[in-house]
Formats: structure tokens, sequence, C-alpha cells
């Protein structure tokens, strides 16, 4: 590969491992379903919050409302599977059209309101649109929806072992990854940065705020729609709660947690909260219900309180990554430049 | 007609807990400028400080309401001194929002696991008397309680007024740097006001344990109506607030009433982006 340096060429070693290990790991788990969800609810909730990243850790506007978008995802799809008896795949690729093109038009004044105001709108309109689906007649109201079961089939997005769903979800959060990193690269991420550091700035330099703060929006809904969606599919039943604020929060943390200002911050957030609180529901869950959230709360107290850049931020910094980067990765000086 | 009258009295007492709520909400607003997404975790506290103070040492809910103002004042100072100070000086409004916003799970899961999610009331001697007034019937407790509420609002009122901590706070939340430079020791006024904001919500929550239930869920819509309230009234604005959570607490019983119970929320919600919008556009306009 000529113009790459060893240091590029090693990183994408590293990554390309991972992802052998990644794809490898339904050989030894497909027995135990248990650990298979908790890595499947690791890539949509770390896919939530990437989705989140783009709005909010990229753009600057805090949204508590992003459950609203899934929750909306998973209701449009499941409506059309359900009462159209339309093929899970196109009520997927239409759910992700729909939401987007909602969250355009309807909160498309909403982004004339700044900072605190905006994210008390993303909470309202999010408490809106539960409201609207408990109320809801033809959604099934507060008791929700319930897919139908049956044989596994692929066209039907319906599989009796958790394998295909980890792989699906591993495409998800693999696909969003390559999307928000291009996004971060190109002058569309560019911009949605010079919005978050000064959006006079940015009106004065040609970027319209307005317009690009929608882009994201709407890029990150689809996002969303799309989580939604898969979680319809896999859990086969949803119902308004997953529309609830607490869950908005949740889609955050891993963000927050890993670093807002890095693509990688929510995966890494996401794989580290997941698994301990994970870890905590099941030993202590029968016990002493909230304490997986207890540790969420703590966990986010501290790194806000210690590491307000989050752990990548604390990372890029640290002894740790230098040591990484010089003795494994082989990081010249010259790489420092790229 | 009677059941209209009844709709507003009832409108008016539980908007006399929002704007409670939404004032010590402002004043918080008012000087660090950060939200305080705990703010309903803090009344569900002073609820079960109530319930605890009342149950396990038998102490009437209306005089505990000294004891509960004092811990969450301590609370709140012990939050912000450790907390959101540190903090501040990172100058990050996702951090600040997130700050709070744990805080408040991490409240409500204590109470979660210290008190079980199960509901738990008080029951006092007057519990059960009613008061007529004309064609309204209401509960004594609930009349005390707004009775004490309208209280609170005009010491409120007065402190911020009148005493010379009161200036302070009004003179950090109009000019951080200005108050600095005559003198004022913004930190200590950004402790009191966080714990005076707090023991406002805990008070709140003391005043509510009467005639409400208790139950680790509970601040959560309170919370939300809280920023409601601020939000409608105007940030920084005491008076706003308390006429916004009046106005709120009406328009939330006048639209069950009229619209019917499950569409409240709603109505309520829609009437909030609406109003938050149309006033921005207003704004945006008159530049």
């Amino acid at each position: 590969m000529k113009g790459l340096s060893q240091y590029t060429i090693r990183k994408r070693i590293a990554m390309a491992l991972l992802m052998i290990l990644l794809l490898a790991i339904p050989l030894f788990l497909s027995g135990k379903p248990y650990l298979m969800n908790v890595f499947i609810l690791i890539f949509y909730t770390s896919t939530m919050s990437m989705a989140w990243n783009l709005l909010g850790g990229m753009t600057g506007q805090n949204s508590l409302g992003h459950a609203a978008y899934m929750g909306l995802g998973a209701y449009v799809a499941s409506l059309f599977v359900t009462k159209a008896g339309m093929n899970p795949w196109l009520a997927m690729v239409l759910s992700v059209v729909i939401v987007g093109g909602i969250a355009g038009v309807v909160f498309y004044p909403c982004f004339l309101l700044k900072g605190p105001y905006f994210t008390l709108v993303t909470i309202a309109f999010g408490e809106t649109i539960r409201q609207f689906v408990i109320n809801w007649d033809f959604a099934g109201k507060a008791t929700g929806i319930s897919l139908p079961f049956g044989a596994q089939s692929f066209a039907e997005f319906r599989f009796m072992s958790k394998v295909p769903y980890y792989y699906i979800g591993l495409a998800m959060i693999v696909g969003v990854y390559i999307l928000m990193k291009i996004i971060s690269r190109s002058k569309f991420g560019f911009a949605l940065r010079t919005i978050r550091e000064d959006e006079d700035v940015a009106a004065a330099i040609g970027i319209k705020p307005m317009r690009y703060k929608v882009y994201a929006l709407i890029v990150s809904a689809m996002i969303a729609a799309m989580v939604g969606s898969f979680y319809a599919y896999y859990n086969r039943y949803i119902d308004p709660d997953l529309m609830l604020q607490t869950y908005s929060v949740e889609f955050v943390l891993p963000a927050i947690v890993g670093g807002a200002a890095f693509v990688e911050g929510p995966l890494v957030g996401g794989a580290i909260l997941i698994t301990l609180s994970e870890f905590l529901r099941n030993e202590f869950g029968a016990i002493l219900p909230g304490i997986n959230l207890i540790l969420y709360a703590v966990v986010l107290l501290v790194v806000i309180r210690f590491r307000p850049v989050g752990l990548l931020g604390w990372y890029s910094q640290s002894k740790a990554k230098a040591f990484v980067d010089t003795k494994i990765l082989k990081k010249t000086d010259a790489d420092k430049e790229a | 007609m009677e059941i209209f009258l009844q709709a507003c009295v009832n409108g008016l007492l539980i908007g006399g807990f929002y704007s409670l709520m939404g004032m010590g909400q402002n004043i918080i607003f008012g000087v660090m400028k950060i939200i305080n997404f705990c703010h309903g975790e803090m009344l569900m506290i002073g609820m079960y400080l109530t319930f605890v103070f009342n149950t396990f040492f038998g102490i009437d809910p209306y005089l505990s309401i000294p004891l509960v103002a004092l811990c969450m004042f301590g609370l709140g100072a012990l939050i912000q001194h450790t907390l959101i100070t540190p903090s501040l000086g990172t100058k990050s409004f996702t951090n600040l929002l997130f700050l709070t916003v744990g805080l408040g799970i991490l409240f409500q899961n204590l109470a979660l696991v210290i008190f079980s999610p199960n509901y738990r009331t008080i029951t006092t001697s007057y519990s059960s008397i009613t008061v007529h007034l004309g064609p309204v019937t209401m509960a004594l407790p609930k009349l005390i309680s707004f009775i004490a509420l309208i209280i609170i609002t005009i010491a409120l009122f007065w402190f911020l007024k009148y005493t010379s901590t009161g200036k302070k706070i009004r003179a950090v939340s109009q000019n951080p740097i200005g108050a600095e430079v005559v003198g004022i020791n913004s930190k200590r006024i950004y402790i009191i006001t966080y714990g005076l904001g707090c023991a406002l919500a805990g008070v709140a929550g003391a005043l509510l344990t009467l005639f409400y239930m208790v139950y680790p869920m509970v601040g959560s819509s309170f919370g939300f109506k809280a920023l409601i309230v601020v939000v409608v009234g105007g940030f920084g604005s005491i008076q706003g607030a308390f006429c916004a959570g009046i106005f709120l607490g009406l328009l939330e019983t006048l639209s069950s009433l009229i619209v019917g119970p499950t569409y409240r929320d709603l109505t309520v919600f829609v009437t909030f982006i609406v109003i938050l919008v149309v006033r921005q556009i207003i704004i945006l306009r008159r530049r």
C-alpha cells in the first residue's frame, strides 16, 4: 500500500483483528443466549448513542428526546408489518424515511431555540409523541404492538437463535460507525463542529446553521429509526414505554462517558456501561433492583467530575496512548502530521 | 359550573406546587445558568424525608417542614460544593446538564433500593376532614398546604428583595463578573442558591406528602413541569415562574375536564412547545 505509513497499517490491522474477533464471537457463545443478548444490547445502544452524538457531541445540540425517534421508528415499522403485512426489510427502510421526514419537518422550527431551550423542547417533543401513541387506538394504545411469531425466515426478519440478530446488529453498528467516520471527516462534519463552537462564526463564514442542524437531526433520527425497527423485530413486542425519557438519557450516557468529542466515544462508553450494568443486573438485580442504574449514575458523575472529556479524551492525553502508539504501533514523528 | 369551579381550585392548588418548584429551579438557573435536571428528585427526597420523620419519629408533616428544608439545604449545598462548582469551570453545558441528570438517576434508584418501589402514604388525624367553600369542597390538608405555599412564596420574595444574601443572589444572577468586582464571593452564593433551590423543592415535597403518594418515580413528572414553568415564565424571573406555575396547574385540570384526562399531558406539552417556538419567533422578529 503506497503512501500509508507503518503506523496506519498497524492501526488498520488492529481494527481488522477486532473485527474478526467480533465476527467469531457467536462461534463460542451461540449456546449462551444471555451473553449474546448483552452483545446485541451493546450494539443497538451504542448505535443509538452514535446517532445522538452526531447531533449532541458534534453539533452541540443536546437532545434528550432520542428515544422518541427510536420508538417512532419501531412503531412505524411494526405498523407496516402487522397492519399492512409488509416485508419487514421494506418496512424498515420506509420507517427510516418517514421518521427522517417527520423529524425534519416537525423539528425545523425548534432549531430556532438554543442551548437549554432546545434541550427542553426535545424532552417535550418526546413526551408528546409518547402521549400521542398512548392515545392512538390504531397503534394499540398503551398495550403496544406484538409482532407475529412464526417460522424462521430471513425475509421475514424472524430468527430462532440470537446469532442472526447478532450479525445484523454488528452490521448496523459497523455501518453507522463508518458513516459517522465519513461525516466527521467531511465538509459536513466540519460545518457541524463549527456550529458547535460558535454559531455566529459559522454563519459569518457561509455555513447556514439552521440548515446544517436540521440535516444532522434528520440523519440522527434516521439512524434512530433504523435501530428502532431492529429493536421491534428483535424483541417482537413494543409499547409506548420505549419512548420514556429515561431511555433517551440511557442513549446519551455512553457518548458522555466515552467522550462525546470522539466518533468512537459512544462505542467505548456503550461497551463499558452495558457490560457493567448487565453484570450487576444479573448478579444483584433480584435483591437490589435499580443497582445497575445507580452504577450508571455513579460512573457518569465520576467521569464528568474528574474526566470531563470522557474516557477516550482521557486516554488520548494519557501515557497509555503514548505507549501504545510508540511501542506497539511504531508511530513516528511523521505520523503526527497526518 | 360547580365542576368547573372545583377544577379551578384544584388547578390553583397543584399550580402552587409547580410554582414553588419552578421558583427554586429559576433561582438556580438565574445564578448559574444551568438547568437542574434533578429538581424533581429533590421533591421526591423531600417527600421521603417527611415520610420518614412521620413514620419513625412521629413528627407531624407540617412541623417537619423546617427540618426537611434544613436537610435539603444541606444536601444541595453539598452537591454544589463537591460536584457542580468544580464542573462549572469546564464551561461545558453538556457536562453540567448530564451531571444533574446523573444525580437524578442516582437519587431515584437509591430511593428504589432503600424504600422499594411501593407506594406509601401518610395519614394524620386531620387527613379526612373536608372544608366547604361555597360550592367547592376540598380536603383540609390541601387548603393548609396551599396557604403554606403562599406564605413561603411571599417569604421568598421578601428574602430576595430585602435581605443582604438575597440581594447578593440577584446581583450574581444579573452580572456575575460585576458581582465579583464588588466583593461578592460567588462560590458561596452558588452554594446558598443551590441549597435554597433544593430546600424549596423539598418543602414542596413535604407539603405534597399529605395527599399524594410517595414513590421513587414521583419526581420525574413534577421535575419536568417545573422546567416548563421556568421556561414559560421566563428564565430568571421569579414572578414569571409563580404566574406560570398557576397557569400550568389550571391548564392541566381544565384540559382534563374539557378534552379528557388521557389527553391532559398531550395538551400541556403541545402548549409548551407552541409557546416556546412562537416566543422565539417573536424575539427573532423584533431584532
